[in-house]
C-alpha cells in the first residue's frame, strides 16, 4: 500500500520534471511497477543520436528493495551486458548499497551519467572495459556502430524477450 | 562515531550475506517495543474491495442473487473476529490521507513520501522516518535508510517533539468516502472514531460480518449487503455499494440531459439539472428583491454578474441582513458576558467570606455557549456534540479539581493530626512528670510527719499514749478503728531504728525531686 503511494509520487515527479533527455511512461496503465523510459543518448557522448529503451522494474517490496533497471535496446558499454538482457551495473542499485530513501529520479540520472562516463573499473563486460581503457578510438567506433544498428528509430521495449528466444535457441 | 567494525564500502560486498541475516534475526525481538503497531491494513474504504468480489460471486450464483453463499474475502477487513464497541473500527491509514494544503517537503517521510505518521528520529544521524517505514527498512538491513549508518532499533531511535507538533497541526480531510470534514490531524482519530457518519462499522445484521457506513447501520434499514439489480444496467449490486456503482462502473448509466444535451450519469441527473445544467431555465438570484429575469442558467449567470439592476439593492439588503444577524449575535454575546461578569462579582464577594471556593459553576454552561438558535451551529447534532464535548471537558475539570481537593484535604489532615499527636505526647509526658512531683511531695510530707512523730515518741514514753488518747478523744465515735491504725503506724515506724523515717520511693531514686 505504502509502496503504491510512493511509486505514484515518484512517477508524478518524473513525469512533471523528467530528467534531461528522458521520457517516462508506464508499461501498461494498470501496473505502476513497470516503467518504460526512453533515453536520448547524451549529446556529448558516443551514444549521441541514439534512443535507448530502459525498463525499470520495481519489486513488490519497493522502496525497501532496489529497482531493477535493464536496457531494452542493445548498447556497447563496459557496464551494461552486451546481450539481449541489457543488465546494468550501477553501484546505487546493488542490494547492499540500496537505500530506501533513494529516488528513482536520481537512479535515472545515474544511468544517464553512466553513459556519459563509463566505469571501466567495475565492469560487466571485461573486454569492452579493456577496450575502453586501452583503445578508446576502437571503442568509440564500436559504440557508434551499435548506436546506428540498434538505437535508431522508435524504441521497442518488448524487443529483448522476443529477440532472446531465437538467440538462445541454437 | 561509527562502531569500530563498520565495514568499508568495498568490504561490504564480501560480507553482505552474513551482514544481512544475523542482525535482522537479532532485531526481531525488539521490533515493536518503541511504538504502537502501525496500521498495516488497507484504508477504511472497504467498498472498493467488495464490489470486485461482488461481480465474481454474483456470476457464480446468478440464479440466486440474494446473498453470496460464501463470504467474499474482503480486503477491507482487518480481522474476522467479531469485536464490540469502537475498537472494531478499521484503523485509519495515515499514508493515504488527503491534506487540505500542500505539506512541507521536510515533513515527508523519505521512504513512503507521505507526511510522517508516528515519526522516529535516528540518534546518530538525526534522520526522521515513519515508524512503520523504518521498521520495514531495519528488518531488511539494520542501517539508516539515508546514510547507511548502523542502527540499533532498541537504542538509537527517539521521538522529536517539534515534528510531532507540526504534524498534529496539519489540516487533513476525513478519509471516509462521502465525508468532507476537515480538521487538524491530531483530532482526526476522534472524528473518525466517534462522530463521522461515514465510518465503516459492523453491519447491524448479526449474521452479516461485512461493514457499512455508520449512517446506514441502523436496525430498521437492515442488512445492506444483499444484492439488488441496478435500475439502470441490471447488474446485481450490493445495496451498500449502489452509490459507488452509479459513479463508477454502471454499464447503462449515462443519459443525455434534456436541456443541454450533455452526457450525465443518469443517477445524478437531478443534481445536474438543479445545479450545473447551463440550459435549464432558472430565476435570477436577486428575485427576492424584485428581479423578474427568468432564463436559461448561463444567461441568468451573465445577467446576475453584469446587468441585473436589482443587484445593488439586493446586495444592500443582504448586507443589512447580515449586519442585523451579526448585531443580534453580538447582543447575545454581550448579555452572556454581562451575566458572567455579574456571576464573577457575586463569586468574588462570596469568596471573601469563604476563602476556598472552587471556580466552578455547572449552571452557567448552557448560557455560556452560543445557543443553538443563534445560528452558529450547522445542525442540532453539531450543537449537541459541542455541548457534549463541553460537558466532557467540564467533567474532566471537575475530576481534576476533586483530585486536587482530595490531595489538599489529606495533606491538611496529615498536618493537623501530626500536630495533635505531638501535643498529646507532650501532655502525656507532662502528666507523668506531675505524677512524679506529687509522689515526691507526698513522700516529703510523710517524712516530715514521721520525724515529728518520732520526736514526740522519743522524749516522754507516755506521750504516744497521750497523743493517741487525745486523738481518740477528738475522734469521738471512731475510737476503735483509729487507735488500731495508730498503733499499727507506731509499730511500723518503730521497726525502723525508731528515728529514721522510711521513704518508700525517693530512697531508691535519690534525694532530689524529679525534674521537669
Amino acid at each position: 500500500m505504502a509502496s503504491q503511494k510512493r511509486i505514484a509520487k515518484e512517477l508524478g515527479d518524473c513525469t512533471t520534471s523528467p530528467p534531461t533527455g528522458m521520457s517516462i511512461a508506464l508499461a501498461n496503465d494498470s501496473d505502476v511497477h513497470k516503467w518504460h523510459v526512453t533515453l536520448d543518448g547524451p549529446p556529448d557522448s558516443v551514444y549521441a543520436g541514439g534512443k535507448f529503451g530502459i525498463i525499470v522494474t520495481l519489486p513488490a517490496e519497493y522502496p525497501f528493495k532496489a529497482p531493477v533497471v535493464t536496457f531494452a535496446t542493445r548498447i556497447y558499454h563496459p557496464n551494461i551486458t552486451n546481450d539481449n538482457l541489457g543488465n546494468i551495473c550501477l553501484g546505487l542499485l546493488k542490494p547492499e548499497n540500496w537505500k530506501p530513501a533513494s529516488r528513482l529520479l536520481s537512479v535515472l540520472e545515474a544511468v544517464r551519467a553512466l553513459l556519459i562516463e563509463p566505469q571501466p573499473d567495475d565492469p560487466l563486460e571485461g573486454r569492452i572495459a579493456d577496450e575502453y581503457r586501452r583503445e578508446r578510438k576502437e571503442f568509440e567506433k564500436n559504440a557508434k556502430s551499435y548506436v546506428t544498428r540498434y538505437a535508431k528509430g522508435p524504441v521497442k521495449f518488448d524487443a529483448p524477450p522476443a529477440a532472446a528466444a531465437p538467440a538462445n535457441a541454437p | 562515531m561509527p562502531p569500530p567494525n563498520t565495514p568499508e564500502e568495498g568490504v561490504v560486498t564480501a560480507e553482505s550475506p552474513s551482514d544481512q541475516s544475523a542482525p535482522s534475526i537479532a532485531y526481531i525481538p525488539t521490533r515493536h517495543r518503541l511504538y504502537p503497531e502501525p496500521p498495516e491494513s488497507p484504508p477504511p474504504r472497504a467498498p472498493t474491495a467488495p464490489p470486485a468480489a461482488t461481480t465474481e460471486s454474483s456470476r457464480a450464483t446468478t440464479p440466486n442473487p440474494s446473498r453470496p453463499p460464501s463470504r467474499p474475502s474482503s480486503a477491507g477487513r482487518t480481522s474476522p473476529v467479531s469485536c464490540a464497541g469502537r475498537s472494531c473500527l478499521l484503523p485509519i491509514n495515515y499514508q493515504d490521507l488527503q491534506y487540505e494544503t500542500e505539506v512541507d517537503k521536510s515533513l515527508e517521510c523519505p521512504i513512503c513520501r507521505t507526511p510522517f505518521y508516528l515519526p522516529l528520529t535516528t540518534k546518530p544521524c538525526g534522520h526522521t522516518f515513519c515508524a512503520a517505514c523504518l521498521d520495514r527498512a531495519l528488518e531488511i538491513q539494520p542501517v539508516c535508510p539515508i546514510d547507511r549508518q548502523p542502527l540499533d532499533a532498541s537504542r538509537d531511535l527517539c521521538h522529536t517533539r517539534v515534528v510531532l507538533d507540526q504534524l498534529d497541526r496539519l489540516r487533513v480531510k476525513c478519509p471516509n468516502r462521502g465525508c468532507d470534514h476537515v480538521c487538524s490531524r491530531e483530532l482526526l482519530a476522534v472524528h473518525y472514531e466517534r462522530y463521522c457518519d461515514y465510518t465503516l462499522v459492523h453491519c447491524p445484521a448479526p449474521e452479516c460480518d461485512l461493514r457499512v457506513a455508520r449512517v446506514d447501520a441502523r436496525a430498521e434499514k437492515g442488512c445492506l449487503h444483499t444484492y439488488t439489480a441496478c435500475q439502470y444496467c441490471d447488474k446485481s449490486i450490493m445495496v451498500a455499494g449502489l452509490e459507488e456503482h452509479y459513479d463508477a462502473d454502471c454499464g447503462g448509466h449515462t443519459a443525455k440531459c434534456a436541456h443541454c444535451n450533455a452526457i450525465v450519469i443518469r443517477h445524478r441527473m437531478e443534481k445536474h439539472i438543479a445545479k450545473d445544467c447551463l440550459r435549464t431555465v432558472v430565476a435570477c438570484k436577486w428575485r427576492p428583491f424584485g428581479c423578474f429575469e427568468w432564463a436559461p442558467r448561463e444567461e441568468v449567470e451573465k445577467h446576475e454578474q453584469g446587468h441585473c439592476v436589482y443587484q445593488a439593492i439586493g446586495r444592500l439588503v443582504r448586507d443589512r441582513m447580515d449586519d442585523r444577524m451579526m448585531i443580534n449575535e453580538l447582543k447575545d454575546r454581550l448579555s452572556t458576558v454581562d451575566e458572567r461578569l455579574r456571576k464573577a462579582e457575586k463569586e468574588k464577594r462570596r469568596s471573601h467570606a469563604a476563602p476556598f471556593v472552587p471556580d466552578l459553576d455547572l449552571n452557567d454552561s448552557p448560557r455560556a455557549a452560543p445557543s443553538y438558535n443563534s445560528g452558529a451551529w450547522g445542525s442540532p447534532e453539531d450543537y449537541m456534540l459541542a455541548q457534549f464535548e463541553r460537558m466532557e471537558s467540564k467533567m474532566e475539570d471537575l475530576r481534576k479539581m476533586i483530585m486536587e481537593l482530595d490531595g489538599h484535604h489529606s495533606m491538611r489532615l496529615l498536618n493537623d493530626t501530626m500536630r495533635l499527636n505531638e501535643q498529646i505526647a507532650e501532655l502525656g509526658s507532662k502528666v507523668g512528670v506531675l505524677g512524679m512531683h506529687t509522689t515526691w511531695l507526698m513522700n516529703v510530707q510523710r517524712q516530715s510527719r514521721g520525724q515529728q512523730r518520732a520526736g514526740a515518741a522519743g522524749s516522754p514514753p507516755g506521750s504516744g499514749m497521750v497523743g493517741s488518747s487525745a486523738s481518740a478523744a477528738s475522734g469521738g465515735s471512731s475510737v476503735g478503728g483509729r487507735s488500731v491504725a495508730d498503733s499499727d503506724r507506731s509499730r511500723y515506724y518503730s521497726a525502723n531504728d525508731g528515728g529514721v523515717p522510711l521513704r518508700r520511693n525517693s530512697h531508691d531514686r535519690g534525694e532530689n525531686p524529679p525534674r521537669l
